[in-house]
């Protein structure tokens, strides 16, 4: 379902931020620490700060999600839209990803403007969990009047 | 005045902090992000490449296009959004309540300003055109934990 110009930027040391809204519709924004695109794109499996407790929260109520990967240098954006219920504990292959997703990060954006590493290094956060998203749409979210087109979906048109 | 919370557990001596006090954030230095929600609860997450602060309790966005994150905020005032200090990349959580809109004034012109500036950077005038500055009441602010205050707050325990 995902595009592989859309998996290569969602696994690529990018910008992974991430929507979800309560019971009562009150949203919250985290981001994520890593992503591995699963079955073929019709799933996520997305990494989250141990401490994103409302997001998890959310999570478990709603399950509504979205997340948008954008490139650190082009600014290039997608967003995809589904659903992720179950918050679990990070394996050790998570744990592997996140440490390596974080260290190629702070590489690439020390490169683009200079930041000490050790600066950068003070946004990670200490630990991740993991969840399984089923992916239901997904948008182009680069900057500008077209952002929010619609490239995939598998919702049924009324 | 807004609320202090740390780790998402609700500051109970109810602490304040003025939005001055992380005025750095509010540079447009590192694009802060935004999550929204329409009203069948589906959340909409993306950046944005600034937040204005407009006094100690109150921040603007800017409208430019008829986007996703307007469109939602029409029929769900409510929105959070993370900003980060460029200088100790501390990460915050902002709770937004909608207030008012302004299409002229010393606000206005100042953003306006600013995305004209924005625009001739990226080679986008004409692309880039404030419709309008939406502010917003700040009602929950959180200092997003991140590792390093974890083992700072563990030094200072020793």
């Amino acid at each position: 379902m995902i595009d592989p110009d859309s998996v290569e930027l969602m696994e690529s040391p990018c910008s992974l931020i991430v929507g979800t809204v309560d019971a009562h519709g009150l949203p919250d924004a985290t981001r994520a620490w890593g992503v591995q695109v699963l079955e073929g794109g019709t799933q996520l499996r997305l990494l989250l700060a141990t401490n994103a407790r409302i997001s998890a929260a959310n999570l478990g109520s709603t399950g509504r999600i979205a997340l948008t990967a954008t490139h650190f240098r082009t600014l290039r954006s997608v967003q995809v839209k589904g659903i992720a219920r179950v918050v679990e504990a990070a394996t050790d292959a998570d744990r592997a990803l996140f440490h390596d997703f974080c260290a190629k990060c702070v590489r690439t954006l020390h490169e683009i403007d200079d930041t000490p590493e050790a600066i950068i290094w003070r946004f990670a956060p200490s630990g991740v969990v993991a969840c399984v998203m089923t992916v239901d749409e997904i948008f182009d979210q680069t900057p500008g009047p077209e952002a929010g087109k619609c490239l995939t979906s598998s919702k049924a048109t009324p | 005045m807004p609320h202090v919370v740390e780790g998402n557990a609700v500051n109970t001596d109810d602490a304040l902090l003025p939005l001055s006090q992380i005025a750095a954030c509010f540079e447009g230095l590192i694009p802060a992000e935004i999550a929204t929600a329409a009203a069948d609860g589906t959340p909409n997450v993306t950046h944005l490449s600034r937040v204005h602060m407009v006094d100690d309790e109150h921040v603007a966005l800017s409208n430019q296009f008829f986007s996703k994150t307007v469109q939602n905020l029409a029929v769900n005032p409510r929105a959070c959004i993370c900003v980060v200090d460029p200088f100790t990349y501390d990460s915050y959580r902002l709770v937004l309540q909608y207030e008012r809109t302004e299409r002229r004034g010393p606000l206005f012109e100042r953003m306006r300003r600013d995305i004209d500036a924005i625009a001739a950077l990226t080679g986008m005038e004409g692309v880039f055109k404030l419709r309008s500055a939406d502010v917003y009441r700040v009602v929950e602010l959180d200092l997003v934990r991140a590792a390093a205050h974890e083992q700072e707050e563990a030094e200072a325990r020793r």
